[in-house]
Formats: C-alpha cells, structure tokens, sequence
C-alpha cells in the first residue's frame, strides 16, 4: 500500500550501523561519560531523584487515589491517614493526588522551558558567536539587557502583562532564560569559529547556515545540557514563585506552587496543606540541581581524566 | 576582641527579641484594626463601599445618628448635628435645627449652609451615595443654623437615611481644592474635610491609614489618641497579629481559624446575627448571560448546602429571596433555588448553548471567597460549564464592577438602613448599573415600575406586596446567584471595650467611643 510504504528506502538497522561507524568516537565517550556519572555519588542520587520525579508523574493518573480536582467537602482540611495520605486542602481535595499531578505540570514546565530557551538560546549565541561583528554585538546587548534584571522580577514583569495563566508563566519564563544559553554558546562558538575544520568546511564550500548547524551547534550541545540540567531546578522554581502569587497556574490546576500560596493560609491549624507540595519543590529543583553539578564536573574536558 | 564583639552582637539581637516579644500590645491609646484590603477612596459622595466608609464615617458629623440601645446598636436614629426636627403634615417638609458651635478644622463653622452644600453636592455628582439621598428634592437654608428639606415624595425611612455615610457634612471650603469643575472629587478622595471626632493623618497605600482623634470635639474627646487601620492581606497574618497583640481588633478571619481565636484567653469573639450577604453578580447584558435560561442553570448549579455547612461551618443561612431575614419585606414563601444538576442541564440545552465558557472575577476582600470561586468553578464543570477564575485586587474589581467588564463576580451588601429598598431599589432598578447596586446590569420594566412603585409609597402592607411581586419576578430571571446571610465574626483583644456592632453600619467601627483598659 503507498500510503504506508517509508519515505526514502534507509533501513534502520543499515542507518544505525553507519551512525556508529561515523560516530565511534562521540559514542565511546557518551559510554565513558555514563561509567564516570555512576562512579559520581551526587550524579546517581540526582538521577534517582530525577527519575522518581518522572516516574511519579507519568504514573500520576494510575497511581494517584483519587481525581485532584473533585471537590469533597465533606473531608475538606483533614489531617493525612491511609486514605489520604498527605491529608485534604480546604475543598476537600485530595492533597497527595494533586501532589502527583503537580509533578507533571512542573516537570512540563521544566522540559518546555529548557526547550524553548535552549533552542532560541543556542541558535542566537551561535550566529552571534560565528559571524562576530555588528550583528554579535546586536544581539548581545539586546540579551544582556534583559540578564541584567533578575531572572524573577523580569518573569514577573512579564507574566502579569501577559495576564495571569499557566502558559504566559511558561512564555515569560523562557523569555528570560534565553540569555544564560546564548552567552554560553556564543563562547563557545567563538573558540570553535578559529579551529581547522571549520576552515575546512569553509575552503569546501559550505554556507555559513551548514557549518553553524553541523559544526557550531553539536560542538557546543555538552555545555548546553548542563546547563539545561541546571535551568529545569531554576525554572521549576520561578514557575512555582509565578503560581504562588498568582500569575502562573489557575485554579483549579494543581499546581505546588498555588497549592503553597493557598495553604499557606491554613499553615497555622493544617500544616500539611503546604508542607508536602514544598517538598516536592525542594526535592526535585535539588535533584536537578545536583544532577546538572555533577554533569558539568563530568564533562569538564579539565577534571575529566 | 572579635569575639567580645560577635557574642556583644548576639546579646543585643536577644535582648530585642525579648524585649520586642515582651512588649506585646498596642499603646493604650491605639487601636489598631488589621483589615484585609486597601481602602479606594475618602470621598462620602462618590465612595459606595463599606470599607472605605470605615474611614469616612468617623471624619464626619451628620444630621442624626443611629442609637445606641443597651450596648446594641439600632436602626433608630438620634439628634448629632441636628438638634432637633420638624416634618410637615404630609411627610414631605422636613426641618431640621442645627447645632451651634460645631467647626470645622479650619474654623468654619457647621451651618444649614454646609448641609446645602454637602447634600448637593453629593446629588450633583450623581454616584453611588446619591441613591442613598435619592429622596431629597430640594435643600432650603432658613438661617443660618436651620435648614428645609423637601421630598419628591413622603420616604418612611428618610431620618435613616441622613445617618449614612452619604449624609455626611463636608466643609464647604473643599471647593478651593476644586479641579476642572469635580466638586472637589480629586482632592476629597484622598483627604477627609469634615466636623467629626477622627481626621486623616495619613494614608500610605497597601499599608496603612492612620485617623487621628480631635482632643477639641464638640461631642467630647475620644478616649483613643489614634486608630490605625492596617491592611494585611492575609487572613493567617491577621490572626497571628491579633494573638501577639500587633493589632486590637482582626476583620475578615477566617471561619476555620476562629475556634483557635475563641480558645485563646486574651481575645474575645463576638458574634453578631447581621443583614450582610454575598451573592454572585451575573453580568445580563453580556451574552450567554443576557439569556434568563441560562442564568436558571448556574443558579441550579451551585452546592448551596456545601458551601454553608463546610466554608461558613454552619455561620450563615442560604438567601430566600434578595431581602436578607430579619428585613421587613422578607417573603419567606419566595422561590429558592437548589443544586439540582440534571435541571440545569436541561436548562442549558434548552437556551440552545454548550460548552460554555465562563470567567468569574473575585478579590480576596472576603475570605472565604478563594473557596467559594473555586467550589463555584467545580459545580459549573458539573453542568459542563468552564469557569476560569481571576483573582484581582479589590479596587480594581470595583472598577471594573461599576464598568460592567466582567461576565461574574462575587459580591458582598448589606443594608445602610432598615428598609427593603436597601435591596430591592439598589439591586434591580435599571438606573443603578454598576457600582451603585445593580451590579449585574439587569434591566425588567415590569420590575422597574413595581420597585419605584413600592418606593414612592408610605403605606408598608402595599409596598411589601409590590416587593414581594417584582421578588416573583426576579426569582424567575435569576440576575443573580444569592448564596447566603452571614453572621458577623469580630476577634478583638480583651482589653478593647465598648465596641457596637450595628448591621446598618457593617465593618464601621464607633471608634469614638471605644476605648482600651
């Protein structure tokens, strides 16, 4: 049948067997990369953490008790037990539930923001860093603008201009990341703008476009999931500050963030009511935290052997 | 040396801990009131937000001023600028005798001229107080220190209404501070010009408002020196405010958090049954609001039930009706709505609209309302209804309240006077959209001919027979969602004494004569 025949004629064990005869050197040291992070004990428990967080929050729809909007009042603010066992906030909710699928929402937020910034980020310190000159400095001063408010205030800024809801937070957010990648990569690329491949490249002919996308780019990719390890704890945390005072996630999305800014209100008499989606804050944003410190000692080309 | 010096360091910041823990209380002659949102505005023409009248009300003198009965406030009223008054056979001619001696701040003295003054003023600008003085035709000085007021039409309970806010005498010099022609709206809105016990002393927003007690008041120095009135957003604050004795009296707690207070042997309670309600406001001009069927069904929607016995823990009792029980005019055989789910559905199907996509906007002015907005959101989704909720500061909202830019809002009213019209006249009359009570701009001419009907009327049995038709009505187009009458909750510190709770004057405090032993 056509509609199901592939594209072009690659066969995919014949494609992987080229990539890793091509790549042999790049795959031998992602192996060795992985052997030192086990070595790493901060790497393997932020990864733990990491790899809990995600698990939980796949999972969240077949492991949570029970839905983390239904309103029960009936059993609304009580104290955790087997049948709640984080307790219920003021509506009766129940607070472990909306734990869970507040990991989701942040996890989203994280990976979005990453990629979003990331992307923008590495593509603007690239051109900046390569062709140098003018543009460089354009684009430069126009990012050192918005580094030079702090990350929050700027985030905050902007999410209430654009309005109070989950996905201007999550805009506003990457808005002001974008700067902490392209000062990174334009480093970069401005050491790897003067190596001999890159002469190379150019004396066979290739564009400008070409050698920043298959030179430039991949060659600055290990600094950039550092820091993007990094920015995911950063970020998580931001958003939760944007939801905790109103311009992130609504109600009634479960959200750590807003589920703190409300409980705090209940933290006198319910202390459980903040305490756990706080938690949950703190251990993920260390996790990614400790994970991405332990990645930039691996890969610093310095320590590395 | 550098170590004398770090523990020298440490024993200072101990001692001021201690010290500042041990303080513990307000000067004796502060009171200190913590209250959850800023103030708008000072002006008594334009303001129409109890809140705000919490300031004005002690900077002014009125005519009369409502009674004190055995500790208890009443809705009867006695001479205050006035010293006494006359009416004329038909109820229409009133004249009033004024007091001698009272000034203003800056020697002026209070005169029949002032009141001309004040009462036209307020007409003239024509917002939300002026309904209040709705019934003045026109203002007559005699002499200097009488005054004739004449009515469109005899109003049973007019002396009421000169005890309002509204009513209150402003020195007529205000208009040196006038600007482009606004009577002064610009300059009284941040500055109080008025005769009575308090003046402002200051106002710095989101913080605090300071009023300032006059040792030289014509009624007797207050006892206190000082109120300040501050605004702390949060309710837990309040709360661990008033228990460390950082403020005297906490507004707007928290049901959950009040048996805690109750427990604590410093504080007092006090519960009173007031006429204080809190609806919803569905915006009718603004489609699919504007369609009656579907306004029935988000009425059959909410969890009435629910949100009493859980957020208000039993502290209220659901709205029969708009007119609030222990109001005259109340109709207890009135329509009353009831969560009914498959009704509503059907309602919704039969206006001809699905997935509905609503906003509520609200403010944190009242606690409970974070919890009512999302329990509201949830019986909505119910009926397949989305409700996004959006939670601004309360200035903000009454802005966009009075310009009819929203779809829902929650809302709170009480009564300035005894009489049904507090309701029936402010909430549904076609000419009081916005701020000024008909906040869900609701238009019905049968309604609007049967309330100003019943308002321009003195016998009592006919106008409560004409109310409780246009009730039938307005059951029937559900402009709003009545939801319930609370009870007054006020935590104080046991030392204030001589606090009166009226339910005409809700969140406005006697602060002249209360006093702190």
């Amino acid at each position: 049948m056509p509609s199901s025949t592939p594209r072009s004629g690659i066969d995919p064990m014949e494609w992987w067997r080229r990539f890793q005869e091509e790549h042999a050197w790049q795959l031998r040291e992602f192996v060795f990369t992985l052997g030192l992070l086990r070595r790493n004990p901060s790497a393997v428990a932020g990864s733990c953490i990491i790899a809990a967080m995600v698990f939980l929050a796949l999972a969240a729809p077949w492991i949570a008790p029970h839905d983390p909007i239904r309103i029960s009042l009936s059993e609304r603010l009580s104290s955790p037990s087997w049948h709640h066992l984080f307790g219920t906030d003021e509506l009766g909710r129940d607070i472990f539930s909306r734990v869970l699928f507040g990991a989701r929402i942040s996890l989203r937020i994280g990976l979005l923001v990453v990629g979003i910034a990331g992307g923008l980020g590495t593509v603007l310190g690239a051109v900046a860093g390569y062709v140098g000159g003018k543009l460089d400095d354009a684009i430069m001063r126009c990012l050192d603008i918005v580094l030079s408010f702090p990350s929050l205030v700027l985030a905050m800024a902007l999410a209430a201009a654009l309005g109070p809801s989950l996905r201007n937070a999550i805009m506003a957010v990457a808005f002001v990341m974008i700067p902490k990648f392209a000062r990174l990569v334009r480093g970069e690329a401005l050491a790897v703008r003067e190596k001999p491949f890159i002469a190379a490249a150019k004396v066979s002919g290739a564009g400008h476009g070409w050698i920043i996308l298959h030179h430039v780019i991949p060659n600055c990719l290990s600094s950039v999931i550092v820091l993007g390890t990094l920015v995911v704890g950063e970020t998580i945390l931001i958003a939760s500050s944007l939801s905790f005072i109103g311009l992130g996630a609504q109600p009634p999305t479960p959200e750590w963030g807003a589920m703190i800014s409300v409980g705090r209100k209940f933290l006198m008499d319910q202390w459980w009511y903040a305490t756990f989606p706080g938690c949950f804050i703190l251990v993920t944003v260390i996790g990614f935290n400790i994970f991405g410190d332990a990645l930039r000692d691996v890969l610093d080309p310095r320590i590395r052997r | 040396m550098r170590r004398t010096r770090f523990l020298a360091a440490i024993c200072v910041l101990a001692a001021l801990w201690f010290s500042g823990s041990a303080r513990a209380g307000t000067p004796p002659d502060t009171l200190v009131v913590g209250v959850s949102s800023d103030i708008h505005l000072l002006d008594p023409a334009v303001s129409s937000d109890n809140y705000d009248w919490r300031q004005i009300y002690p900077c002014y003198d009125r005519l009369v001023k409502y009674k004190v009965v055995n500790g208890q406030g009443s809705t009867e009223v006695e001479p205050m600028a006035a010293e006494s008054w006359q009416v004329s056979e038909d109820g229409r001619v009133w004249t009033f005798k004024i007091r001698k001696g009272i000034r203003f701040d800056d020697g002026t003295p209070l005169d029949a001229r002032a009141v001309k003054f004040s009462f036209e003023r307020v007409l003239k600008i024509g917002k939300g107080p002026a309904d209040n003085l709705g019934a003045i035709q026109t203002v007559d000085v005699v002499d200097d220190y009488t005054v004739k007021i004449t009515l469109k039409n005899p109003f049973g309970p007019f002396l009421q209404t000169l005890a309002t806010d509204a009513a209150s005498i402003v020195n007529p010099a205000v208009m040196k501070n006038e600007k482009g022609g606004d009577l002064a709206q610009g300059w009284l809105a941040q500055h109080t010009d008025g005769s009575g016990p308090f003046r402002l002393k200051e106002w710095i927003r989101g913080e605090r408002c300071v009023l300032e007690a006059k040792p030289d008041y014509w009624g007797g120095a207050p006892r206190l020196k000082r109120v300040v009135i501050r605004f702390m957003r949060e309710s837990s604050d309040r709360r661990m405010a008033l228990e460390r004795g950082d403020i005297d009296i906490a507004e707007g707690i928290l049901i959950d958090q009040i048996p805690a207070l109750e427990k604590n042997p410093d504080l007092v309670v006090r519960r009173y049954p007031s006429q204080l309600v809190e609806y919803v406001y569905l915006n009718c001009q603004k489609p699919p609001l504007d369609n009656p069927l579907v306004r029935q069904a988000l009425n059959y929607a909410v969890d009435y039930k629910g949100i009493i016995d859980y957020v208000l823990q039993g502290n209220g009792v659901q709205m029969r009706g708009p007119i609030p029980k222990g109001m005259w005019g109340h109709k207890p055989e009135v329509f009353q709505y009831h969560r009914n789910v498959a009704k509503a559905k059907e309602l919704l199907k039969k206006a001809g609209v699905s997935r509905l996509q609503l906003t509520l906007i609200y403010s944190e002015r009242r606690p409970t309302w974070e919890q009512i907005a999302t329990i509201l959101q949830s019986n909505f989704a119910d009926i397949g209804v989305n409700l996004k909720l959006q939670l601004m500061a309360n200035p903000t909202l009454r802005d966009k309240i009075d310009r009819g830019d929203f779809e829902l809002c929650l809302g709170a009213w009480s009564p300035d006077y005894a009489d049904p019209s507090m309701f029936m006249n402010f909430w549904f009359d076609s000419n009081n959209w916005g701020l000024p009570g008909n906040r869900s701009f609701y238009k019905n001419e049968k309604v609007d001919a049967l309330i100003r009907k019943a308002l321009a009327l003195s016998d009592q049995e006919a106008r409560i027979r004409l109310y409780g038709d246009a009730q039938d009505i307005i059951m029937t187009d559900a402009p709003y969602i009545f939801l319930y009458q609370t009870q007054t909750i006020v935590p104080m510190r046991k030392n204030v004494k001589g606090y009166v709770y009226n339910p005409m004057l809700e969140s406005m405090y006697n602060f002249e004569s209360i006093y702190k032993q």
